[in-house]
C-alpha cells in the first residue's frame, strides 16, 4: 500500500492533470487528449492481454465500433453525444460477446491471429454499410472546446484504471491471473474460465469503445481506415507491455513515456512514430519483455545483468 | 456456365500464387514455431526487387525470380541469425510482437526509400492471353501459377528428402538431440527462416507482374497467408496448396456473386470460421 | 458409511485406444482408496474423468448421489472435488501464498469472496503441509518436494470433500515420503475422502483402507491392501508373465 507521501504526490499529480487545459497551450492539450485516449486503450488491453493472458491483436475493433456507434447515433438519428457514446459501448459489448465466445476458445497465437483477422475484416465490412457512410465515412457535429474532450478522456482513463485496480485486488482478478498462468489448472481449481474470459474481453471492449466514441466526436470525423486502424493495436500493446502488462500503472507509464518520446521525434517527419514504435518493440521484447515495472523492480538488484538474463533465458 | 468456369479458373490461378505466398509462412511456422507477422513485408521486398531489376536492368521478371529469392533470403537469414534467434525460446507472444515491430519498421522504410507511388512490372508479353477449355487465361498468370506450384513441390521435396531437410526437421522436434548430432541450430534456424523469406520473395516477384506494388501490400498479404496456412493446416506441407486454391476460388466467387469489396470479408470470415470449428485446418485431424 | 463417489461402467476411448474399460467402483466417505497399476494402466485417466478434465465415452460418475459426468471441471470443484496433478503446475507468476489462495477463492461452494480471508486460509493450509516458511517465494522457484507440498496445499485450500492425489510421492526419498504420509493421515482425520494414485507401495500399504488395481484400463483386483498386493494377477501385471 502507498505511504502518506506517495498518496499526497499522487493526488497532486492528479490535480495537475485535471488543471492542464487551463495552464497549457492548445497543442499540449491536444497531445494530452490523444495520450489519455491511448493510455485508456493500453489499459483496456491490459485487462484481456495483461491480466488474462489472452493477447488480442484486435481491440481496434471495439475502438472502431464505439466510434461508429457514436457517429451513427448522432448523425443518422440526431441523438445527443451522451446517448451516442452509450450506443457505441453497447454495440461493442454485444460484439465482444457474440464473437468473443467462439474466439476465446482458441489458445495462444491462434487467438491472436483470429483477433487480427477480425480487425482486418472490419474495415471491409463497414465500407459496405450505407448507414456508416461506406468508404467516405461520417462527419459528426462540431463541439468546440478542447478542454471538454481532455477532461472527458481523463475521466475515462481514471475509470479504466480504477477498474484495473479493483481487478488486481479482487476474486475476479485472481481468477483472471490464474487463467493466464495455467488455464487448465484454473478450471480444476474452480474458476469458471469461460465466463471470466468473456467478462474480461467485454470489459476491454467496453473501455476501448468509449475511447473510440470520444475520439470520433473530438475530431468530428470517422471513416473505416481511421476507425479500425491496425497500428492502434501495435501502440496499445507495446504501451501496455513496455510499461508492464498485468500491473495497474504499467500501461499508463508506458503510454505517457512512449507517446511523449514519439511526439518529440515526430516533429516534421510524419510516420516517424511508426518507426519509433517498431524499434521500441524489437528492443523491448528482446531486452525487457516484462516491461518497465519489472525492470525498475529488478534493475537495482541485478544491474545490467538484468538484460543479459533476459537474453540468456530466451535465446537459441 | 462459361462465366462460372472463367471465375473458377481465375480463382485457381490466383490460388496458386496465394499458395506460394503462404508457403514461406507455413514453413517457418510449422517447423520453427515462429509466427512471422512481417511475412507480407518480405513479399513486398521481393516485389520491389523484381521491379528494380526490371526497370533499371531490364531483367525479365521471371528470370529475376532467383535474384529476388536470393536477396530476400539473405535478408531473412541475417534477421533470424542476429535478431530473432534471441527470442526463440521466449513465449510465443514475444515472437508475434517482435515480428509485428519488424513489419512496422520495414513498411516505414519502404515508404521512405521507394515512395508510396504505385508501381507495376510490365513485361512486353503482359497482355498476352490464351484460351483453354473456353476460359481466357492471361499468360503471366499462368506462368506465375506454374512457378508457384513448382516451387511448392521443390520445397516439399527438399524438406522430406535431403540432408538439410532432415536437419531442419530434427531441430524442429528436439533441439538438444539435434545439437548432439552435430547440427548447429542457430544456423539451421537462420537457413530455414531464410528459405521462408526466399519463398516470400519469389511470391513477391510474381505478385509484381499480376498486381500493383506499393509499400503497404504487406499486411493484407500476411493476413491472407495466415488464412491459407490455417485453412490448409500446418501438418501437411501440401496443405498450403489446398488452402491457397480454396481461398483463391472463394475470393473469385465472392467477387462475382457478392461484390468485389467483400473479398476480404469473405476470406477473413472463413479464417475465423475455420479457427473456431477446425483449428487444425481442413486437412488436419480433429483434436 | 455413506458412498461419496460411485463410478459405474466408466469407459474412455481416445480414437482407437481404450484407456479406461468398463470400470466400476465405489468410494466410502472418509476412506482412503489406493489406486495402483503399471504405467499406462489408466489411473490418471480415471482421476481426470472424475475431476472433469475429460468426459467419459460411456458410463456414469456419481458424486454424493448426483451424476456429474457431464459437468465442467470447475463445477465439480465447486461441489467439492479437489485434485493434484502428476506434472505439478504451480501458477508461475504468483508467489506460494497466492497460489494456494486461488484454491481458497474458488473452492467448494464457490470459495471465499474476499482476498484477505482467502490469503489467511492459504497461510493455514501452507502451515498444514509444512510450507509456511515459503509463503512469499515465487512458486516456480520451489524444488521438487516443495512443489508437491504446494500442489497438496492448493487442493486442500479448496476445502474438498473428495481429494484425488496423483502420485504425490514420486521422486521423494524415504523421509519425505513419511512426511507426506503423515500429512495425508491428517487430511483423512478431517473427514476428507482420499483417492490415492501411487507407485510407492509402502505408502499404499500404510495409508489405504482399500486398494484397487487397474491394468490395461480394466479393474483386475479390489480389496484390502495385503490381499490385493499378494494377488497373483496383480503380481503378474506388474512383473509381466514369466517365460521360463
Amino acid at each position: 500500500m502507498m505511504r502518506p507521501i506517495g498518496s499526497i504526490a499522487f493526488v497532486a499529480m492528479l490535480l495537475a492533470l485535471v488543471l492542464v487545459p487551463w495552464l497549457s497551450p492548445p497543442a499540449l492539450i491536444q497531445f494530452g487528449t490523444t495520450t489519455l485516449l491511448l493510455a485508456t486503450l493500453a489499459q483496456s488491453w491490459n485487462i484481456i492481454g495483461g491480466y488474462t493472458g489472452y493477447a488480442s491483436f484486435g481491440n481496434s475493433v471495439f475502438y472502431g465500433i464505439g466510434g461508429y456507434g457514436t457517429a451513427i447515433a448522432m448523425v443518422q438519428f440526431g441523438l445527443p453525444f451522451g446517448v451516442g457514446i452509450l450506443v457505441g459501448a453497447v454495440l461493442a459489448v454485444i460484439f465482444a460477446l457474440l464473437l468473443g465466445l467462439p474466439v476465446l476458445r482458441l489458445r495462444g497465437h491462434y487467438f491472436a491471429i483470429a483477433t487480427l483477422a477480425l480487425a482486418e475484416a472490419m474495415t471491409g465490412v463497414v465500407s459496405n454499410l450505407d448507414i456508416a457512410g461506406r468508404n467516405i465515412g461520417l462527419v459528426l457535429p462540431l463541439r468546440k472546446g478542447d478542454a471538454f474532450f481532455y477532461e472527458l478522456s481523463l475521466g475515462l482513463l481514471a475509470l479504466a484504471t480504477l477498474t484495473v485496480f479493483w481487478i488486481s485486488r479482487s476474486r475476479f482478478g485472481f481468477g483472471l491471473i490464474a487463467i493466464r498462468e495455467d488455464e487448465d489448472a484454473a478450471g480444476v481449481m474452480g474458476v469458471n474460465t469461460t465466463l471470466y474470459k468473456a467478462l474480461a474481453f467485454l470489459l476491454a471492449g467496453f473501455f476501448s469503445a468509449l475511447a473510440g466514441g470520444i475520439h470520433a466526436y473530438w475530431i468530428t470525423f470517422i471513416d473505416p481506415l481511421s476507425a479500425f486502424d491496425i497500428t492502434l493495436n501495435v501502440m496499445m500493446i507495446i504501451m501496455a507491455i513496455f510499461g508492464g502488462a498485468g500491473t495497474v500503472f504499467g500501461p499508463l507509464v508506458g503510454a505517457i513515456l512512449l507517446a511523449s518520446i514519439s511526439e518529440l521525434l515526430a516533429t516534421e517527419i510524419t510516420g516517424m512514430a511508426s518507426l519509433f514504435f517498431g524499434l521500441v518493440i524489437v528492443v523491448a521484447v528482446v531486452f525487457m519483455p516484462r516491461g518497465l515495472t519489472d525492470l525498475t523492480r529488478r534493475f537495482p538488484g541485478l544491474g545490467w545483468r538484468y538484460f543479459r538474463e533476459n537474453l540468456r533465458l530466451h535465446r537459441l | 456456365m462459361s462465366l462460372l468456369l472463367q471465375i473458377v479458373v481465375n480463382g485457381i490461378l490466383l490460388g496458386g500464387l496465394y499458395a506460394l505466398m503462404a508457403l514461406g509462412l507455413a514453413l517457418v511456422w510449422g517447423v520453427l514455431n515462429i509466427v512471422n507477422l512481417a511475412h507480407g513485408a518480405f513479399i513486398m521486398l521481393g516485389a520491389y526487387t523484381s521491379y528494380y531489376f526490371f526497370t533499371l536492368l531490364h531483367v525479365d521478371p521471371f528470370a529475376a525470380l532467383p535474384l529476388c529469392m536470393l536477396t530476400v533470403f539473405a535478408f531473412g537469414f541475417v534477421l533470424q541469425r542476429y535478431v530473432l534467434n534471441l527470442i526463440v525460446r521466449a513465449p510465443m507472444f514475444n515472437t508475434l510482437l517482435i515480428t509485428f515491430g519488424i513489419d512496422v519498421v520495414l513498411t516505414y522504410l519502404a515508404q521512405i526509400v521507394f515512395s508510396a507511388d504505385f508501381r507495376v512490372v510490365n513485361p512486353s508479353y503482359a497482355g498476352a492471353n490464351f484460351t483453354l477449355l473456353g476460359a481466357t487465361i492471361p499468360l503471366v498468370r499462368a506462368l506465375a501459377f506454374a512457378m508457384a506450384i513448382a516451387l511448392t513441390l521443390t520445397v516439399w521435396l527438399i524438406l522430406g528428402h535431403t540432408r538439410l531437410g532432415r536437419a531442419v526437421r530434427a531441430c524442429a522436434q528436439n533441439l538438444v538431440a539435434a545439437r548432439l548430432y552435430g547440427v548447429e541450430p542457430r544456423t539451421v534456424y537462420a537457413l530455414t527462416f531464410g528459405m521462408g523469406a526466399a519463398l516470400a520473395g519469389a511470391a513477391g516477384g510474381l505478385y509484381g507482374v499480376v498486381s500493383q506494388i506499393n509499400p503497404y501490400i504487406g499486411d493484407p498479404l500476411t493476413a491472407k497467408s495466415f488464412a491459407i496456412s490455417i485453412i490448409g493446416g500446418l501438418e501437411n506441407p501440401l496443405g498450403v496448396v489446398v488452402g491457397g486454391l480454396f481461398l483463391g476460388i472463394l475470393e473469385s466467387l465472392t467477387s462475382l456473386y457478392i461484390g468485389s469489396t467483400y473479398t476480404d470479408v469473405a476470406s477473413f470470415g472463413v479464417l475465423v470460421l475455420v479457427l473456431i470449428t477446425r483449428p487444425r485446418g481442413l486437412l488436419g485431424k480433429t483434436t | 458409511m455413506q458412498t461419496i463417489l460411485a463410478v459405474d461402467r466408466l469407459t474412455k476411448r481416445f480414437g482407437g485406444l481404450i484407456a479406461v474399460d468398463d470400470v466400476s467402483f465405489e468410494l466410502l466417505e472418509g476412506e482412503i482408496l489406493g489406486l495402483i497399476g503399471p504405467n499406462g494402466a489408466g489411473k490418471t485417466t480415471v482421476v481426470s474423468l472424475i475431476s472433469g478434465t475429460i468426459t467419459p465415452s460411456t458410463g456414469k460418475v456419481l458424486f454424493q448421489g448426483a451424476p456429474i459426468a457431464h459437468l465442467p471441471a470447475f463445477r465439480r470443484s465447486r461441489l467439492g472435488i479437489g485434485r493434484t496433478f502428476q506434472l505439478m503446475k504451480p501458477f508461475p507468476g504468483l508467489n506460494v501464498l497466492d497460489n494456494v489462495a486461488v484454491g481458497a477463492l474458488f473452492g467448494t461452494g464457490g470459495g471465499k469472496s474476499q482476498l484477505r480471508e482467502a490469503r489467511e486460509d492459504a497461510a493455514k493450509w501452507l502451515a498444514f503441509v509444512g510450507l509456511g516458511h515459503r509463503e512469499r517465494q515465487r512458486a516456480d522457484e520451489l524444488g521438487g518436494p516443495d512443489r508437491k507440498r504446494l500442489e497438496l496445499a492448493k487442493a486442500l485450500a479448496m476445502n474438498p470433500r473428495l481429494l484425488l492425489l496423483d502420485e504425490v510421492m514420486a521422486g521423494l526419498h524415504h523421509g519425505e515420503i513419511d512426511e507426506v504420509v503423515s500429512v495425508i493421515r491428517k487430511v483423512q482425520s478431517r473427514g476428507i475422502t482420499v483417492l490415492l494414485i501411487e507407485h510407492v507401495m509402502k505408502a499404499i500399504q500404510s495409508l489405504s483402507d482399500r486398494v484397487l488395481v487397474l491394468h490395461h484400463g480394466t479393474k483386475i483386483a479390489e480389496g484390502a491392501p495385503q490381499a490385493v498386493l499378494n494377488d497373483p494377477k496383480v503380481v503378474d501385471a506388474y512383473l509381466g508373465t514369466r517365460r521360463v
